[in-house]
Protein backbone atom coordinates (compact mmCIF):
# COMPACT_ATOMS: atom_id res chain seq x y z
CA UNK A 1 0.00 0.00 0.00
CA UNK A 2 1.07 3.78 -0.48
CA UNK A 3 2.14 5.70 2.32
CA UNK A 4 -0.35 8.33 3.05
CA UNK A 5 1.03 11.68 4.15
CA UNK A 6 -1.22 14.13 5.62
CA UNK A 7 -0.84 17.77 6.27
CA UNK A 8 -3.24 19.88 8.91
CA UNK A 9 -3.11 23.30 8.54
CA UNK A 10 -4.77 26.23 8.47
CA UNK A 11 -4.41 30.45 8.67
CA UNK A 12 -5.47 31.09 12.25
CA UNK A 13 -4.26 29.93 15.40
CA UNK A 14 -6.79 27.98 17.98
CA UNK A 15 -8.64 26.35 15.74
CA UNK A 16 -7.88 23.08 16.46
CA UNK A 17 -4.82 21.97 14.03
CA UNK A 18 -2.86 19.67 16.67
CA UNK A 19 -6.31 18.43 18.78
CA UNK A 20 -7.27 17.22 14.40
CA UNK A 21 -3.76 15.81 14.00
CA UNK A 22 -3.74 13.98 17.34
CA UNK A 23 -6.95 12.47 17.14
CA UNK A 24 -6.76 11.45 13.26
CA UNK A 25 -3.25 9.59 14.19
CA UNK A 26 -4.67 7.92 17.47
CA UNK A 27 -7.85 6.75 15.44
CA UNK A 28 -5.84 5.17 12.66
CA UNK A 29 -3.39 3.64 15.33
CA UNK A 30 -6.66 2.25 16.89
CA UNK A 31 -6.91 0.28 13.20
CA UNK A 32 -3.29 -0.82 13.30
CA UNK A 33 -2.02 1.42 11.01
CA UNK A 34 1.97 1.93 11.89
CA UNK A 35 1.21 6.03 12.15
CA UNK A 36 4.19 8.66 12.49
CA UNK A 37 3.34 12.06 13.69
CA UNK A 38 4.94 14.87 12.79
CA UNK A 39 5.10 18.12 14.87
CA UNK A 40 6.27 20.65 12.03
CA UNK A 41 4.39 23.45 13.71
CA UNK A 42 7.47 25.27 13.98
CA UNK A 43 6.84 28.61 15.80
CA UNK A 44 5.31 27.01 18.69
CA UNK A 45 5.04 23.24 18.99
CA UNK A 46 3.07 21.27 21.33
CA UNK A 47 1.62 18.40 19.82
CA UNK A 48 3.54 15.83 22.20
CA UNK A 49 1.62 17.59 24.91
CA UNK A 50 -1.85 16.36 23.57
CA UNK A 51 -0.52 13.28 23.81
CA UNK A 52 0.12 13.69 27.61
CA UNK A 53 4.13 13.85 26.78
CA UNK A 54 6.52 15.79 28.22
CA UNK A 55 8.62 17.89 25.96
CA UNK A 56 12.37 16.11 24.92
CA UNK A 57 15.32 14.73 22.83
CA UNK A 58 15.56 13.72 20.48
CA UNK A 59 12.87 15.94 18.47
CA UNK A 60 13.07 17.69 14.80
CA UNK A 61 15.37 20.27 16.37
CA UNK A 62 18.25 16.98 16.90
CA UNK A 63 17.30 16.24 13.24
CA UNK A 64 17.79 20.05 11.53
CA UNK A 65 21.49 20.33 13.74
CA UNK A 66 22.52 16.82 12.34
CA UNK A 67 22.83 15.60 15.91
CA UNK A 68 20.86 12.89 14.57
CA UNK A 69 21.09 11.01 10.90
CA UNK A 70 17.82 10.98 10.04
CA UNK A 71 14.14 11.87 10.55
CA UNK A 72 13.20 8.25 11.44
CA UNK A 73 16.27 8.28 14.27
CA UNK A 74 14.23 11.54 15.91
CA UNK A 75 11.28 9.97 16.37
CA UNK A 76 9.58 8.53 19.94
CA UNK A 77 7.38 6.22 20.42
CA UNK A 78 3.94 7.27 22.29
CA UNK A 79 2.13 5.83 25.05
CA UNK A 80 -0.27 4.52 22.14
CA UNK A 81 0.28 1.19 20.44
CA UNK A 82 1.45 1.87 16.29
CA UNK A 83 1.89 5.90 17.03
CA UNK A 84 5.27 7.60 17.30
CA UNK A 85 6.00 11.18 17.00
CA UNK A 86 9.01 13.19 16.33
CA UNK A 87 8.34 16.10 18.36
CA UNK A 88 8.78 19.81 17.94
CA UNK A 89 12.05 21.56 18.77
CA UNK A 90 12.21 23.18 21.78
CA UNK A 91 14.88 25.80 19.81
CA UNK A 92 12.51 27.88 18.18
CA UNK A 93 14.53 30.84 17.80
CA UNK A 94 16.57 28.89 15.24
CA UNK A 95 14.01 26.30 13.70
CA UNK A 96 10.91 28.64 12.80
CA UNK A 97 13.25 29.96 10.40
CA UNK A 98 14.25 27.25 8.13
CA UNK A 99 15.95 27.99 5.37
CA UNK A 100 15.65 26.49 1.83
CA UNK A 101 18.16 23.29 1.91
CA UNK A 102 16.78 22.40 5.32
CA UNK A 103 13.45 22.65 4.09
CA UNK A 104 14.07 20.39 1.11
CA UNK A 105 15.83 17.78 3.16
CA UNK A 106 13.23 17.82 5.58
CA UNK A 107 10.36 16.89 3.11
CA UNK A 108 12.62 14.20 1.75
CA UNK A 109 12.92 12.33 4.83
CA UNK A 110 9.19 12.81 5.38
CA UNK A 111 8.53 10.55 2.51
CA UNK A 112 11.52 8.30 3.63
CA UNK A 113 9.48 7.75 7.55
CA UNK A 114 9.13 3.97 7.55
CA UNK A 115 5.46 4.34 8.58
CA UNK A 116 2.50 3.79 6.41
CA UNK A 117 0.88 7.43 7.61
CA UNK A 118 2.10 10.33 8.12
CA UNK A 119 0.45 13.24 10.07
CA UNK A 120 2.24 16.92 9.58
CA UNK A 121 1.14 19.69 12.07
CA UNK A 122 1.95 22.78 10.82
CA UNK A 123 1.50 25.92 11.68
CA UNK A 124 -0.54 29.05 11.71
CA UNK A 125 0.28 31.59 8.98
CA UNK A 126 1.20 31.33 4.89
CA UNK A 127 4.60 31.32 5.38
CA UNK A 128 6.88 29.27 2.42
CA UNK A 129 7.68 26.60 5.13
CA UNK A 130 4.02 26.00 5.98
CA UNK A 131 2.87 26.40 2.33
CA UNK A 132 5.25 23.77 0.93
CA UNK A 133 4.78 20.89 3.93
CA UNK A 134 0.86 21.34 2.89
CA UNK A 135 1.43 21.06 -0.69
CA UNK A 136 3.77 18.10 -0.05
CA UNK A 137 0.93 16.39 1.33
CA UNK A 138 -1.90 14.44 -0.28
CA UNK A 139 -4.14 15.93 0.88
CA UNK A 140 -3.65 19.02 2.91
CA UNK A 141 -6.60 19.33 5.54
CA UNK A 142 -7.68 22.95 6.50
CA UNK A 143 -9.36 23.26 9.98
CA UNK A 144 -11.30 26.64 10.34
CA UNK A 145 -13.51 27.29 12.88
CA UNK A 146 -17.23 29.12 12.53
CA UNK A 147 -15.95 32.63 13.61
CA UNK A 148 -15.12 35.73 10.82
CA UNK A 149 -11.46 35.23 11.48
CA UNK A 150 -10.91 31.90 11.09
CA UNK A 151 -13.11 31.85 8.01
CA UNK A 152 -10.96 34.90 6.33
CA UNK A 153 -7.73 33.53 7.33
CA UNK A 154 -8.96 29.97 5.65
CA UNK A 155 -9.12 31.62 2.47
CA UNK A 156 -6.09 33.55 3.00
CA UNK A 157 -4.68 30.45 3.70
CA UNK A 158 -6.01 28.56 0.50
CA UNK A 159 -5.31 31.52 -1.76
CA UNK A 160 -1.47 31.84 -0.86
CA UNK A 161 -1.25 27.65 -1.70
CA UNK A 162 -3.00 28.40 -4.90
CA UNK A 163 -0.24 31.22 -5.79
CA UNK A 164 2.22 28.75 -4.47
CA UNK A 165 0.91 26.01 -7.10
CA UNK A 166 0.38 28.75 -9.53
CA UNK A 167 4.26 30.00 -9.46
CA UNK A 168 5.88 26.38 -9.44
CA UNK A 169 4.05 25.33 -12.33
CA UNK A 170 4.59 28.55 -14.08
CA UNK A 171 8.53 28.56 -13.53
CA UNK A 172 8.06 24.52 -14.43
CA UNK A 173 6.79 24.98 -17.49
CA UNK A 174 8.53 28.43 -18.43
CA UNK A 175 5.42 30.51 -18.38
CA UNK A 176 7.29 33.80 -17.24
CA UNK A 177 4.34 36.15 -18.81
CA UNK A 178 1.74 34.30 -17.37
CA UNK A 179 3.42 34.65 -14.37
CA UNK A 180 4.51 38.02 -14.45
CA UNK A 181 0.92 39.25 -15.04
CA UNK A 182 -0.26 37.44 -11.79
CA UNK A 183 2.76 39.52 -10.30
CA UNK A 184 1.34 42.77 -11.51
CA UNK A 185 -2.52 42.11 -11.17
CA UNK A 186 -2.63 40.47 -7.82
CA UNK A 187 0.04 41.81 -5.96
CA UNK A 188 0.42 45.07 -7.43
CA UNK A 189 -3.15 46.33 -8.45
CA UNK A 190 -4.66 44.22 -4.97
CA UNK A 191 -7.19 42.61 -7.76
CA UNK A 192 -8.72 39.68 -6.92
CA UNK A 193 -7.81 36.14 -7.35
CA UNK A 194 -10.54 35.08 -8.88
CA UNK A 195 -10.91 38.50 -10.70
CA UNK A 196 -7.38 37.64 -12.25
CA UNK A 197 -8.66 33.98 -13.64
CA UNK A 198 -11.56 35.96 -14.55
CA UNK A 199 -9.41 38.17 -16.84
CA UNK A 200 -7.34 35.33 -17.92
CA UNK A 201 -10.28 33.14 -19.55
CA UNK A 202 -11.69 36.38 -20.94
CA UNK A 203 -8.36 37.35 -22.80
CA UNK A 204 -7.96 33.51 -23.94
CA UNK A 205 -10.08 30.36 -23.16
CA UNK A 206 -6.77 28.68 -23.39
CA UNK A 207 -5.19 30.15 -19.99
CA UNK A 208 -8.67 27.95 -18.26
CA UNK A 209 -6.69 24.93 -19.63
CA UNK A 210 -3.33 25.80 -17.87
CA UNK A 211 -5.24 26.65 -14.78
CA UNK A 212 -6.97 23.80 -14.92
CA UNK A 213 -3.91 21.78 -14.99
CA UNK A 214 -1.96 23.33 -12.57
CA UNK A 215 -5.19 23.36 -9.91
CA UNK A 216 -6.51 20.24 -10.58
CA UNK A 217 -3.76 18.23 -7.98
CA UNK A 218 -4.51 20.93 -5.50
CA UNK A 219 -7.30 19.55 -3.70
CA UNK A 220 -7.41 20.15 0.05
CA UNK A 221 -9.79 19.12 2.82
CA UNK A 222 -11.70 21.29 4.92
CA UNK A 223 -12.88 20.50 8.45
CA UNK A 224 -15.13 22.78 10.31
CA UNK A 225 -14.15 22.66 13.85
CA UNK A 226 -15.93 23.86 17.26
CA UNK A 227 -19.20 23.19 15.37
CA UNK A 228 -22.19 24.89 18.12
CA UNK A 229 -25.12 24.21 15.94
CA UNK A 230 -26.16 23.09 12.29
CA UNK A 231 -25.95 26.17 11.12
CA UNK A 232 -22.28 26.19 11.95
CA UNK A 233 -22.05 22.36 10.28
CA UNK A 234 -23.64 23.43 7.43
CA UNK A 235 -21.23 26.43 7.51
CA UNK A 236 -18.16 24.00 6.06
CA UNK A 237 -20.11 23.12 3.28
CA UNK A 238 -20.77 26.33 1.91
CA UNK A 239 -17.40 27.34 2.38
CA UNK A 240 -16.56 24.41 0.01
CA UNK A 241 -18.56 25.46 -2.45
CA UNK A 242 -17.35 29.24 -2.13
CA UNK A 243 -13.91 28.48 -2.99
CA UNK A 244 -14.65 25.85 -5.86
CA UNK A 245 -16.72 29.18 -7.51
CA UNK A 246 -13.81 31.52 -6.60
CA UNK A 247 -10.61 29.90 -5.85
CA UNK A 248 -11.31 27.53 -8.90
CA UNK A 249 -10.30 24.49 -6.25
CA UNK A 250 -11.90 21.50 -5.38
CA UNK A 251 -12.12 21.66 -1.72
CA UNK A 252 -13.59 18.98 0.17
CA UNK A 253 -15.39 19.66 3.61
CA UNK A 254 -14.91 16.26 5.63
CA UNK A 255 -16.97 17.20 8.11
CA UNK A 256 -17.64 19.25 10.83
CA UNK A 257 -16.57 18.46 14.81
CA UNK A 258 -18.67 19.73 17.73
CA UNK A 259 -17.82 22.07 20.06
CA UNK A 260 -16.95 20.18 23.30
CA UNK A 261 -16.03 21.86 26.78
CA UNK A 262 -14.30 18.84 28.38
CA UNK A 263 -11.53 19.29 25.22
CA UNK A 264 -9.93 21.70 27.82
CA UNK A 265 -9.86 19.65 30.97
CA UNK A 266 -9.02 16.73 29.21
CA UNK A 267 -5.98 18.66 27.96
CA UNK A 268 -5.29 19.97 31.72
CA UNK A 269 -4.85 16.24 32.61
CA UNK A 270 -2.59 15.73 29.90
CA UNK A 271 -5.06 13.28 28.11
CA UNK A 272 -5.85 12.66 24.60
CA UNK A 273 -9.57 13.79 24.16
CA UNK A 274 -10.28 11.32 22.13
CA UNK A 275 -9.23 8.51 24.52
CA UNK A 276 -10.57 9.71 27.54
CA UNK A 277 -13.69 10.61 25.87
CA UNK A 278 -14.42 8.19 23.16
CA UNK A 279 -18.15 8.40 22.57
CA UNK A 280 -18.47 11.40 22.54
CA UNK A 281 -19.71 13.47 19.30
CA UNK A 282 -16.00 15.10 18.78
CA UNK A 283 -14.49 11.98 18.66
CA UNK A 284 -16.85 10.44 16.83
CA UNK A 285 -16.57 13.18 13.88
CA UNK A 286 -13.07 12.90 14.06
CA UNK A 287 -13.34 9.31 13.31
CA UNK A 288 -15.71 9.36 10.77
CA UNK A 289 -13.52 12.52 8.74
CA UNK A 290 -10.34 9.82 9.33
CA UNK A 291 -12.53 6.96 7.75
CA UNK A 292 -13.60 9.35 4.92
CA UNK A 293 -9.88 10.67 4.25
CA UNK A 294 -8.66 7.35 4.05
CA UNK A 295 -11.80 6.80 1.27
CA UNK A 296 -11.33 9.89 -0.61
CA UNK A 297 -7.20 9.33 -1.27
CA UNK A 298 -7.67 5.75 -2.05
CA UNK A 299 -10.77 6.22 -4.36
CA UNK A 300 -12.50 9.57 -5.53
CA UNK A 301 -9.28 11.67 -5.15
CA UNK A 302 -8.13 9.30 -8.24
CA UNK A 303 -10.74 10.25 -10.43
CA UNK A 304 -10.42 12.96 -12.21
CA UNK A 305 -13.60 16.02 -11.76
CA UNK A 306 -16.80 15.87 -13.32
CA UNK A 307 -17.02 17.07 -16.73
CA UNK A 308 -18.88 20.27 -17.13
CA UNK A 309 -20.75 21.76 -20.14
CA UNK A 310 -21.22 25.91 -20.94
CA UNK A 311 -24.36 27.07 -20.15
CA UNK A 312 -26.55 28.61 -23.29
CA UNK A 313 -26.11 32.25 -23.86
CA UNK B 1 -12.25 22.54 -17.36
CA UNK B 2 -12.17 25.87 -15.30
CA UNK B 3 -15.25 28.10 -15.92
CA UNK B 4 -16.17 31.58 -14.95
CA UNK B 5 -19.49 31.96 -12.47
CA UNK B 6 -21.62 33.02 -16.16
CA UNK B 7 -20.68 29.73 -17.02
CA UNK B 8 -21.84 27.54 -14.31
CA UNK B 9 -25.42 25.85 -15.39
CA UNK B 10 -28.27 26.74 -13.37
CA UNK B 11 -27.95 23.15 -12.04
CA UNK B 12 -24.17 23.64 -11.01
CA UNK B 13 -25.63 26.50 -9.35
CA UNK B 14 -27.59 25.06 -6.86
CA UNK B 15 -25.30 21.90 -6.38
CA UNK B 16 -28.28 19.46 -7.77
CA UNK B 17 -28.21 17.05 -10.76
CA UNK B 18 -29.65 17.66 -13.61
CA UNK B 19 -32.54 14.58 -12.23
CA UNK B 20 -33.02 16.30 -9.26
CA UNK B 21 -36.74 16.25 -7.96
CA UNK B 22 -38.64 19.30 -7.16
CA UNK B 23 -37.95 19.06 -3.49
CA UNK B 24 -34.07 18.55 -4.56
CA UNK B 25 -33.92 21.79 -6.35
CA UNK B 26 -35.65 23.56 -3.46
CA UNK B 27 -33.17 22.34 -1.13
CA UNK B 28 -30.45 23.30 -3.31
CA UNK B 29 -31.90 26.69 -4.04
CA UNK B 30 -31.91 27.63 -0.20
CA UNK B 31 -28.20 26.03 0.81
CA UNK B 32 -27.15 28.08 -1.82
CA UNK B 33 -29.61 31.06 -1.07
CA UNK B 34 -27.91 30.83 2.51
CA UNK B 35 -24.21 30.91 1.38
CA UNK B 36 -24.43 34.21 -0.66
CA UNK B 37 -27.27 35.35 1.53
CA UNK B 38 -26.30 39.40 2.63
CA UNK B 39 -23.23 39.10 5.71
CA UNK B 40 -22.89 35.36 4.93
CA UNK B 41 -19.92 34.44 6.87
CA UNK B 42 -18.99 32.05 4.28
CA UNK B 43 -18.37 34.49 1.61
CA UNK B 44 -16.44 36.64 4.25
CA UNK B 45 -13.04 37.68 3.23
CA UNK B 46 -13.17 36.29 -0.09
CA UNK B 47 -16.04 37.55 -2.19
CA UNK B 48 -16.85 40.89 -2.79
CA UNK B 49 -20.65 42.56 -2.43
CA UNK B 50 -20.65 43.05 -5.71
CA UNK B 51 -20.06 38.89 -6.75
CA UNK B 52 -22.35 38.34 -4.15
CA UNK B 53 -24.59 40.15 -5.51
CA UNK B 54 -23.92 38.51 -8.63
CA UNK B 55 -24.16 34.97 -7.99
CA UNK B 56 -27.47 35.55 -5.79
CA UNK B 57 -28.92 37.03 -8.62
CA UNK B 58 -28.30 33.80 -10.89
CA UNK B 59 -29.07 31.37 -7.77
CA UNK B 60 -32.54 33.20 -7.81
CA UNK B 61 -32.75 32.97 -11.65
CA UNK B 62 -31.63 29.42 -11.87
CA UNK B 63 -34.29 28.50 -9.04
CA UNK B 64 -37.32 30.88 -10.69
CA UNK B 65 -36.45 28.37 -14.18
CA UNK B 66 -36.40 24.87 -12.32
CA UNK B 67 -39.13 25.17 -10.01
CA UNK B 68 -41.20 25.67 -13.20
CA UNK B 69 -41.54 22.68 -15.40
CA UNK B 70 -42.38 24.37 -18.84
CA UNK B 71 -39.12 26.64 -18.01
CA UNK B 72 -37.20 23.85 -17.17
CA UNK B 73 -37.83 21.60 -20.06
CA UNK B 74 -36.98 24.42 -22.25
CA UNK B 75 -33.80 25.17 -20.43
CA UNK B 76 -33.06 21.45 -20.82
CA UNK B 77 -33.59 21.03 -24.20
CA UNK B 78 -31.10 24.30 -24.69
CA UNK B 79 -28.72 22.44 -23.11
CA UNK B 80 -28.69 19.86 -24.89
CA UNK B 81 -28.69 21.41 -28.27
CA UNK B 82 -25.74 23.62 -27.34
CA UNK B 83 -23.58 20.55 -25.86
CA UNK B 84 -21.86 18.29 -27.95
CA UNK B 85 -22.63 14.66 -27.34
CA UNK B 86 -19.39 12.27 -25.90
CA UNK B 87 -20.14 8.84 -24.09
CA UNK B 88 -19.43 9.06 -20.78
CA UNK B 89 -16.11 7.43 -21.51
CA UNK B 90 -14.49 9.52 -23.73
CA UNK B 91 -10.76 10.25 -22.34
CA UNK B 92 -10.87 13.98 -23.08
CA UNK B 93 -12.48 17.16 -22.09
CA UNK B 94 -14.70 19.45 -24.47
CA UNK B 95 -13.22 22.74 -25.00
CA UNK B 96 -9.89 22.32 -23.16
CA UNK B 97 -7.81 22.09 -26.50
CA UNK B 98 -5.23 20.03 -27.31
CA UNK B 99 -3.25 19.51 -23.95
CA UNK B 100 -5.91 17.35 -22.91
CA UNK B 101 -6.36 15.35 -25.38
CA UNK B 102 -3.04 14.33 -25.49
CA UNK B 103 -3.92 12.21 -22.47
CA UNK B 104 -6.35 10.27 -24.90
CA UNK B 105 -4.92 6.62 -25.09
CA UNK B 106 -3.26 6.51 -28.54
CA UNK B 107 -5.88 5.96 -31.68
CA UNK B 108 -5.96 2.01 -32.55
CA UNK B 109 -4.97 2.33 -36.80
CA UNK B 110 -5.67 -0.42 -38.74
CA UNK B 111 -3.04 -2.55 -38.41
CA UNK B 112 -4.24 -2.79 -34.53
CA UNK B 113 -7.53 -3.59 -35.43
CA UNK B 114 -6.39 -6.21 -38.07
CA UNK B 115 -4.21 -7.64 -35.06
CA UNK B 116 -7.19 -7.91 -32.80
CA UNK B 117 -9.03 -10.13 -35.26
CA UNK B 118 -6.00 -12.36 -35.93
CA UNK B 119 -3.94 -12.22 -33.14
CA UNK B 120 -0.90 -13.66 -33.30
CA UNK B 121 -0.63 -17.54 -32.93
CA UNK B 122 1.88 -18.56 -29.72
CA UNK B 123 5.07 -19.63 -30.82
CA UNK B 124 4.59 -17.92 -34.43
CA UNK B 125 7.94 -16.24 -35.74
CA UNK B 126 7.80 -13.16 -37.46
CA UNK B 127 8.42 -9.83 -37.79
CA UNK B 128 6.38 -7.06 -35.68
Amino acid sequence: MDKRIWAVGGGKGGTGKSFVSSGLGLHLASLGHDVMLVDADLGGPNLHTLLGMRNGHPDLGDFLTNRVGSLEEAAVETPYEGLRIVRGSENILFIANLNHYKKLRLLRQVRQLAAQDVILDLGTGSSYNTLDFFLSADPGIVVATPEPTAIENSYLFLKSCIMRVLKLYMDHYKIPDLHQKMLEQIEKNSQSLYSFFKSLLESDRSYGTILYRALRNFRPCLIMNKARDQADAELGRSVADVARRYLLIDLHFLGAIPYDARVHSSLKALQPFTTAHPDSAAARAIRSAAEELIYAVEHSRRTPPEIGFPSPR
Amino acid sequence: MIKRIEDWTYYELLNVERTASQEEIREGYQAALATYAPGSLAAYGLVTDDERRQIAGRIEEAYQTLCDPERKEAYDLSLLKRSYYYSPKAPFRRTVGRLEIEEAPPKRGFRQALRRLFPRRKGAAGPD
